[in-house]
């Protein structure tokens, strides 16, 4: 019951929050120079007042900025995030184009970072101070200090230009029209790269926090009681260490998720994937006003949404962790 | 460290079986790139190169032409032409059909070479100017009677220049609103397919094409890839099986031409002979003055361009003519080679002294939208060059439409833009130079504002001369008025590469490459 | 004396130092290393390291790789410090004042940040340069916009922590005004985590400057290491150094300055653990 509450307060707390949002967004988007009438007008090729005219009224440009204003957010609230300038089509169709394959990749790379961070923090945790811990912190060091487009394009540099193994742009083949089976293997080659960029830096950040959780609570009471009891090292660590050590690490996904969402704009442009980053770039060109809008708005949503799964995923491991 | 490239090629050809030119269902499909969506498919509409090449597979014109220029049949299985010049016959194929079915006749000739392509080509407009007009005495025959001999008449109806279009779809309908403009109707080896925004453009096979065992392929995919890198990897993947002219950046070019794989064609764009020249707005002092200009290209080093910029995909030009174009003299050239001090001398007669920075003048040099390639580093090295000799030039980003408009109504001071002679100094080069090619809102037409009335006098002259000699005088003397006015900056003659992969053959077959279809185009 | 001893802690520290140092005069002595500048044509186009006196090759235009990362540091440094002058300001006065009030402003600070933390950052800044048209203004402004939420918190916390303490009530006792105590009691004691946070917020500024400029949403005008990747995207298939060399020198700097913040930690927090 309380969580039900819980979550219902969340949600509201969201709506606030996308609110906001477009009011940022609208405000911060009409600094643009140049309406997007003349804008939209260039792509066609005329030029014409009459025609830019037409544009404007078609889309409610010329009305005053509270109408405007209320206008969208009505919409909004019917679930209808307005039609893109560029490309004549709903924009929230378009995002939800799009969407899937941000998600996909963003999946496969929390994975990576937690399966591949968790393992090796275990393994570092077991020896302290020793080559391989000093190895693993090297690496977050210098995986924190490198800018993700350089890491991405390095590599693209030896994986594809220098050793050939794999693809380094896009989602799939291109003009190959796989199905099925195939596709999926298409898919999951040309996702490794950017994958593995994305989830590097996280890596490095889980096998830290992971260390330092398991070493912490090694030398908790309960363990040594555990040890006396006669359970095997591994047991001890399965059991007791890592169900512990998943607080931090819960909380750490949650972070990751919500900036994966919205910050993988540069891996993506890198790679050509075609995600919610690649059409936030391309709409920022274009001066796509109702797009960028629908990406702040929706992008949002999706980390209150994943803020809020976070909670519930650390009330549960934790049950002494109150939701308030 | 580094593994050898070939193997490297090896691998990268082995990845996850690199599609080939047969699909899973056995369809023989050719797979070619844009670096944008076109804005519409209609070729006299939107005569940009990508539309021509992709509308060179649905379209096509009366006559092909072979490595020589010479005219041979193809619409029109014959033609004649008067001993006087001014008459010209054709005699139409019986047997080809619009891709809706509907029987390709005279009529659509007459009104494809009298009503829309004037209306739309700039080119067109120039040529069949000539036209006093177009008799259609039944359905399979059409005689154009000219106002004078015009010996460039037949090349002009090279495919690039007067594709045959449909009349009971466009005639007596807005041009510009037509639906088929997105969903174009020909007589071609593939007909339009499908659409795909932000995808691709899919032509399929002409069940019904007129030519004997053509098209060699069953599908067309002309698949959106917008980066470089990106089409690149594509081509040296396998995935793609064809790059033109402006797919591939000339920094890489290297990695292809040395790839086994792929054959790489320096001759596909023979017929349109372009330069790339940039263009001062004569209107305006200090550019009216003929000593800047002959500063302008004594300040830069075009081998250099040609070197480092083109990474040698390319030559100096010396003349509106390119050198290997009919007509070129190269006798009665002035030419200006790089000549820093030179430069300074022209300007210093000129009054223009260098201010306190070391600047003489600024003015802006408005840029091609190439996203980084070619033409932007041309500029930036262009920039350098001019600063070199007190010249402040500041380079202008600009996007394709902003970039049409301020052309077209002389909103600039320097601009960039490459130039295709189209076969013939009356096609292609004539519109730069005349006065009464001076139109604003127009882009492609005389946006310096050079005018000369010797010049007018003539190129006209020329275009009719009923000898080669005669025409020959005529364009050498206006090579040697144009070089020594400079009328233009001609910077350097452009040899676009065309690749393709090893396993397909035949794809170019003429100077006009592909603009004149994939029809021929098989599997090896 | 001990200051420094507990900063040279970590051999590591030093190594940052001595980097961070060198990068430092190599960017304010650029222009007397390189007079010609970093836009000039000096040879031909992707010469290898070594090759022909340029040290660290040429790039697609023959320009000299070295000059250009010489100019490239000064863009970053410059940038990296001006925003971040920029966000400690802000976040520093704003954080101030809520952790020092309490009740209302501390509430309304903190669903600012959460806000902040909730809306895509990276496409905010981008958006914002993008309007604003890009420059080395509106990339200051950009990035501080972006990060003032993280100092605000921190510094929201000390003053939350410290406002309890002894000489607090001692001053309000003596009658000054919050103002006063803000910035005359309780800042001095607050500036070594800020002094630490700092150093990061260099660093995140670094790099999202040369994400940015990467992009293209960089200034046009300025040599950047982060627009010299950008620029290397098709050269770096036939000439590597193009694509490498920028990033080590970002990657270097960057983890330079985390060094420096490691050994600023030891020595102005010795309470606090890593």
């Amino acid at each position: 019951m309380r969580r039900l509450r819980y979550i219902l307060s969340r949600l509201v707390k969201a709506g606030l929050v996308t609110v906001a949002v477009v009011l940022l967004s609208f405000f911060l988007i009409r600094l643009a120079p140049g309406d997007a009438a003349t804008v939209m007008a260039g792509q066609a090729g005329y030029a014409d007042e009459a025609y830019m005219k037409g544009l404007r009224a078609e889309y409610g440009l010329d009305q005053p900025l509270p109408a405007q204003l209320w206008k969208y957010l009505t919409a909004v609230a019917h679930g209808d995030l307005g039609t893109s300038y560029g490309r004549g089509q709903k924009v929230l169709a378009v995002i939800l184009e799009r969407l899937p394959n941000t998600l996909l990749l963003d999946a496969f790379a929390l994975a990576v970072a937690m399966g591949g961070g968790i393992w090796l923090g275990a393994l570092a945790a077991r020896r302290p101070g020793s080559a391989g811990d000093a190895a693993v912190s090297l690496a977050s060091m210098l995986f924190y200090a490198m800018p993700q487009f350089w890491l991405g394009m390095m590599l693209v540099l030896v994986f594809s230009a220098w050793l050939g193994w794999l693809p380094p742009f896009g989602i799939e083949t291109l003009g190959a029209d796989y199905a099925g089976l195939r596709r999926v293997a298409d898919i999951a080659q040309h996702m490794i790269l950017p994958g593995m960029t994305l989830a590097l830096y996280y890596l490095a950040n889980y096998a830290r926090l992971t260390r330092v959780a398991m070493i912490e609570t090694a030398g908790e009471d309960y363990v040594k009681t555990a040890r006396a009891k006669g359970l095997s090292e591994r047991q001890v660590a399965r059991r007791h260490i890592l169900r512990n050590a998943m607080i931090p690490l819960i909380s750490y996904a949650g972070l990751q998720a919500s900036i994966l969402v919205g910050g993988s704009v540069v891996v993506e442009n890198v790679f050509s994937w075609p995600g919610l980053g690649t059409l936030a770039y391309q709409a920022v060109g274009a001066r796509d006003n109702p797009l960028l809008l629908g990406i702040f708005i929706v992008t949002a949503l999706l980390v209150c949404l994943f803020n809020l799964l976070t909670d519930i995923a650390y009330s549960i491991a934790d049950p002494r962790v109150e939701l308030t | 460290m580094r593994l050898d490239r070939r193997t490297a090629m090896g691998a990268m050809a082995g990845l996850l079986a690199a599609p080939g030119a047969a699909a899973a269902d056995g369809r023989r499909i050719l797979n070619a790139m844009m670096t944008d969506e076109p804005a519409t498919l209609c070729y006299p509409l939107n005569n940009t190169r990508l539309v021509q090449e992709i509308c060179g597979n649905i379209n096509e014109s009366l006559l092909l032409f072979d490595w020589q220029f010479n005219p041979h049949p193809n619409l029109a299985r014959a033609f004649a032409m008067t001993p006087d010049g001014l008459t010209y016959s054709f005699h139409l194929r019986d047997d080809v059909a619009w891709h809706d079915g509907v029987p390709f006749t005279a009529r659509d000739v007459a009104f494809s070479c009298g009503t829309m392509l004037p209306q739309l080509n700039p080119r067109s407009r120039n040529a069949f100017s000539q036209i006093a007009r177009i008799d259609t005495p039944d359905a399979h025959t059409v005689i154009f009677r000219l106002k004078q001999p015009f010996n460039a008449f037949l090349l002009s109806l090279m495919a690039s220049s007067a594709p045959m279009m449909p009349a009971h779809i466009y005639e007596g309908a807005d041009f510009r609103s037509n639906p088929f403009n997105f969903k174009p109707i020909g007589t071609g080896p593939f007909r339009f397919a499908e659409w795909k925004r932000g995808q691709y453009i899919h032509l399929a096979r002409n069940e019904h094409y007129w030519k004997p065992g053509q098209p060699g392929m069953d599908a067309v995919y002309y698949r959106l890839c917008p980066s470089p890198e990106q089409r690149m990897v594509a081509m040296e993947s396998g995935a793609v099986d064809i790059a033109m002219a402006d797919d591939i950046d000339t920094v890489v070019t290297s990695r292809l031409t040395a790839n086994p794989g792929i054959v790489a064609r320096a001759d596909a764009y023979n017929g349109t002979a372009e330069i790339v020249v940039m263009e001062l707005n004569q209107r305006r002092w200090p550019f009216s003055d003929r000593r800047f200009r002959a500063a302008f290209l004594h300040a830069v080093d075009r081998e250099f361009l040609v070197k480092a910029i083109q990474f040698g995909q390319g030559k100096v030009a010396h003349s509106p003519i390119p050198s290997t174009a009919p007509y070129h003299d190269d006798k009665v050239l002035t030419k200006y080679e790089y000549n820093p001090a030179k430069a300074r001398a022209l300007l210093d007669a000129m009054g223009l002294k260098p201010g306190r920075d070391g600047m003489r003048h600024r003015f802006g040099i408005m840029m091609q939208p190439d996203g980084g390639g070619v033409m932007t580093r041309g500029s930036q090295y262009i920039k350098q060059a001019l600063s070199e000799v007190g010249l402040d030039a500041f380079l202008e980003a600009t996007d394709w439409p902003t970039q049409l408009r301020r052309s077209g109504n002389w909103e600039f001071d320097c601009d960039c833009n490459s130039y295709g002679e189209y076969g013939d100094p009356a096609i292609g080069t004539s519109r730069f130079f005349l006065t009464s090619n001076i139109r604003k809102g127009v882009p492609l037409t005389n946006l310096q504002g050079y005018s000369n009335p010797e010049v007018d006098a003539l190129f006209p002259r020329a275009a009719v001369a009923v000898s080669r000699q005669e025409a020959q005088a005529c364009y050498s003397r206006l090579q040697q008025i144009l070089t020594h006015d400079v009328a233009m900056l001609w910077l350097y003659e452009r040899k676009p590469m065309f690749f393709h992969n090893r396993r397909l053959t035949d794809v170019i077959t003429g100077p006009n490459g592909p603009a004149d279809g994939f029809g021929a185009t098989r599997p090896a | 004396m001990s200051f420094l001893r507990a900063f040279f802690a970590r051999p590591q520290t030093l190594a940052g130092f001595c980097i961070f140092s060198a990068i430092a005069i190599i960017a304010l002595a650029a222009p007397l290393l390189f007079p010609r500048g970093p836009f000039t044509i000096v040879g031909m186009p992707l010469l290898p390291p070594g090759a022909s006196g340029f040290a660290a090759g040429s790039d697609v235009l023959g320009r000299d790789m070295a000059a250009e990362l010489a100019f490239g540091a000064r863009i970053s440094l410059l940038v990296g410090i001006a925003s971040t002058i920029v966000s400690i300001g802000a976040g520093g006065v704003l954080g101030a004042v809520a952790g020092y009030h309490g009740g209302l402003v501390d509430d309304l600070l903190m669903r600012v940040t959460e806000f902040f933390q909730i809306i895509p950052s990276f496409v905010l800044v981008m958006v914002l340069v993008a309007f604003l048209q890009p420059s080395l203004a509106s990339t200051v402004l950009g990035i501080a916009l972006i990060t003032w939420p993280q100092v605000a918190r921190v510094v929201r916390g000390e003053f939350l922590a410290l406002r309890q303490r002894e000489f607090v009530a001692a001053a309000r006792m003596q009658g000054l005004g919050a103002g006063r105590i803000i910035f005359g009691e309780i800042l001095p004691n607050a500036l070594g985590p800020i002094i630490v946070i700092a150093t990061m917020v260099v660093g995140n500024a670094i790099l999202t400057e040369s994400a940015l400029s990467f992009l293209g949403l960089g200034d046009p005008n300025l040599m950047s290491w982060g627009s010299m990747v950008g620029g290397s995207r098709s050269s770096m298939w036939v000439a590597w150094w193009t694509m490498v060399l920028p990033g080590l020198c970002i990657m270097v700097t960057v983890l330079a300055l985390n060094f420096i913040g490691d050994g600023l930690n030891d020595a102005l927090n010795p309470r606090r653990g890593r």
